[in-house]
């Protein structure tokens, strides 16, 4: 069986030759299916590129990745949509929802766009509502719930089409202890049932929770370690 | 569409219009204008248009041909072949009749007078009509006491007369015209019919303009052409020719150039003139106005595009973290696009049904002022809608390109 990821030399640089930024200077990275990682590192060291290269939101400037068994380097801004639509589930330190949108229609969005019909989105969008424990709040506006609640919504959010791998940067960076607990202990949950999870973190703690940690520092992986 | 995206993204921009009410009321107010001006515009030059039409109508219908006399000698002295002309005679209308029987559904025939009337309250010096043929009628003339004269009245040259109310005023103050007795000239003639007053007002606020009209002291033509302005050639001054078709119109009003040409010693002391052919130049003139206001709603659709295409710009960098969340989650360039321009046009849709309803208003309230009737076409209900259409269109493509084209990563990051 193929790993979810596999990156070969993942390289990612901005600007060009005088004031060239390298942000990645190659990474060699294979996660399997099941894993739940950590991606720690201080700011500036990367980890936010790479998380971002990994969800398919931007593209890397040379080396191979491969996502669920699929090359992703080459292709078009619709193709990647399209690829964070069916394999990516994102969350995010400030929960992003949409603030003019039900939780219930929050939920739908992904499946809505990957052209899921009315009543199955619905029947789907209760049942993850259900499975981060918040459907009573399926009608209200996210303004109205608390941060955890938010961030419920949002993992209910990336799990809509079931993705090959969750990625969370930062989830209980705006979150109090207490909450924040409640939000990894969902993380840990959604681990045990199969789904393959990507944690950004700069907290050593959290990451503590991981499988398996792994350490970027200046654009290349410094240390991994196992727990 | 089919999965319900296309209902979802117009009830994304229902709400979001509603949100944010002001902004979109700011937006819309150059549609709403623009469709207001467009349609206030059009349907004013359609109502004076209408009046217009309404004015011949009256005056006897467009479905006439007028033939009258006009002179033929400009300077000096006539020469002999011009002296020896007859002019329009009855016997023209006569032949013109039996060049197309089938086409001509109608004659008439006048000769006109002047002579002292006299009644037992006025005495006055008048112009005196002699109507043959069907005149009442092609002159949307109606009798409303007593009768209309007949074929044999006319043949026989009956001394008898029909009034205008005017004339009744003047003649017979208290009203009873019918069976009194007229002397024209030295002639008696009896009253046997009044004639309905003429009124119409092309603007509430004008004059009569059928006034003249009500003067009218009618007699057989045969009547005067025998006793007041008469010889032996049956010269009349005008005649008209009631013609129902279009096409047999213009055939006849060829021919009968030729004809009376032909019968004219080939001088042309005559005119015709086609009164449909006529109006309907005149009115076509009117199009320089409607497209005047169709330029003035034009103007106004651009200008209110233009503000649209800046708000719509000032706003789309407040969302942009919305539109770099929804590609996250894999909406795809497209999609962003397509729910900008949704909300775009439901705007402009919104914007256009109050801009026609304001539109309406105001060609009500400028009609009413200017005291004609309204009439709105709906051809320009429908073309004031497909320019708004068209301009919201065009000025919603560059923002939602804008919006579509966000990097995900840098949209998501913005602050």
């Amino acid at each position: 069986m193929h790993p979810i990821i596999e990156t070969r030399a993942l390289t990612k640089t901005y600007g060009s030759n005088g004031a060239a930024v390298h942000a990645l200077r190659g990474i060699d990275l294979t996660i399997g299916r099941g894993e739940f990682v950590a991606l720690i590192g201080p700011s500036g060291s990367g980890k936010s590129t790479l998380m971002a290269i990994l969800g398919c939101l931007d593209k890397p400037t040379d080396g191979t990745y491969a996502l669920d068994g699929e090359r992703v380097e080459g292709l078009s801004g619709r193709e990647l949509a399209e690829i964070r639509n069916e394999k990516v589930g994102f969350v995010f330190q400030q929960y992003n929802l949409l603030p003019k949108a039900s939780v219930l229609r929050n939920v739908e969005l992904p499946m809505l766009y990957a052209g899921v019909g009315r009543k199955e989105r619905r029947q789907r969008g209760m049942e993850l509502l259900e499975r981060v424990g918040i459907p009573e709040k399926a009608r209200v506006l996210p303004a109205a719930l608390s941060g955890g609640q938010r961030q419920r919504v949002a993992v209910a959010r990336a799990l809509a089409n079931r993705p090959a791998l969750l990625l969370a940067d930062e989830p209980t960076g705006a979150l109090d202890q207490k909450t924040g607990h409640e939000v990894l202990e969902l993380f840990a949950d959604l681990h045990r049932q199969g789904n393959t999870i990507i944690i950004v973190t700069h907290d050593l703690s959290i990451a503590a929770m991981a499988q398996r940690q792994v350490e970027i520092m200046d654009g290349l992986i410094k240390v991994e370690e196992a727990a | 569409m089919f999965n319900g995206a296309f209902r979802e993204r117009l009830r994304n921009s229902w709400v979001e219009m509603r949100e944010n009410l002001t902004r979109s009321i700011l937006q819309s107010l150059g549609v709403i204008l623009g469709v207001a001006s467009v349609l206030g515009g059009m349907s004013i030059s359609d109502s004076m248009r209408k009046r217009s039409m309404e004015l011949y109508v009256r005056m006897g219908g467009l479905d006439k041909l007028n033939v009258r006399q006009s002179a033929v000698v400009k300077e000096g002295a006539p020469t002999a072949l011009q002296m020896a002309n007859l002019g329009l005679r009855s016997a023209d209308a006569d032949e013109g009749e039996e060049m197309d029987t089938s086409a001509v559904s109608g004659i008439s025939l006048r000769r006109d007078a002047r002579a002292r009337v006299r009644s037992p309250y006025a005495d006055q010096e008048r112009d005196v009509r002699g109507i043959g043929g069907d005149f009442l009628a092609l002159d949307g003339y109606e009798v409303e006491q007593g009768r209309a004269f007949s074929a044999r009245d006319i043949d026989t040259a009956a001394p008898i007369a029909i009034l205008g109310t005017e004339a009744v005023a003047v003649f017979f103050p208290n009203g009873d015209a019918v069976g009194r007795t007229l002397r024209i000239g030295d002639t008696p003639v009896q009253v046997v019919g009044v004639l309905k007053e003429r009124v119409f007002r092309f603007r509430k606020s004008n004059r009569n303009m059928f006034r003249w009209r009500n003067r009218i002291i009618a007699l057989p033509n045969t009547l005067v052409a025998r006793r007041f302005e008469g010889d032996q050639y049956h010269r009349v001054d005008r005649m008209a020719f009631r013609i129902r078709d279009l096409d047999a119109m213009a055939k006849f009003t060829k021919s009968l150039s030729s004809l009376l040409k032909a019968n004219h010693r080939q001088q042309e002391d005559f005119r015709l003139d086609d009164v449909g052919a006529r109006v309907r130049k005149q009115q076509s003139q009117g199009d320089v106005y409607d497209i005047i206001f169709m330029l003035s709603g034009f103007l106004s659709l651009i200008g209110g595009g233009i503000v649209n295409v800046n708000i719509q710009m000032a706003t789309l960098k407040e969302r942009i973290r919305e539109v770099g969340v929804k590609m996250a989650i894999g909406a795809p360039g497209r999609e962003v696009f397509k729910e900008f321009m949704t909300e775009a046009l439901l705007l402009t849709a919104v914007g256009s049904l109050a801009g026609l309803v304001i539109g309406i208003g105001f060609s009500k309230i400028i009609t009413a002022s200017i005291g004609v009737p309204l009439h709105i076409d709906p051809k320009s209900f429908v073309s004031a809608y497909a320019l708004a259409a068209v301009f919201g269109f065009v000025f919603a493509l560059f923002p939602a390109w804008k919006a579509s084209r966000l990097s995900p990563m840098e949209a998501l990051r913005y602050e």
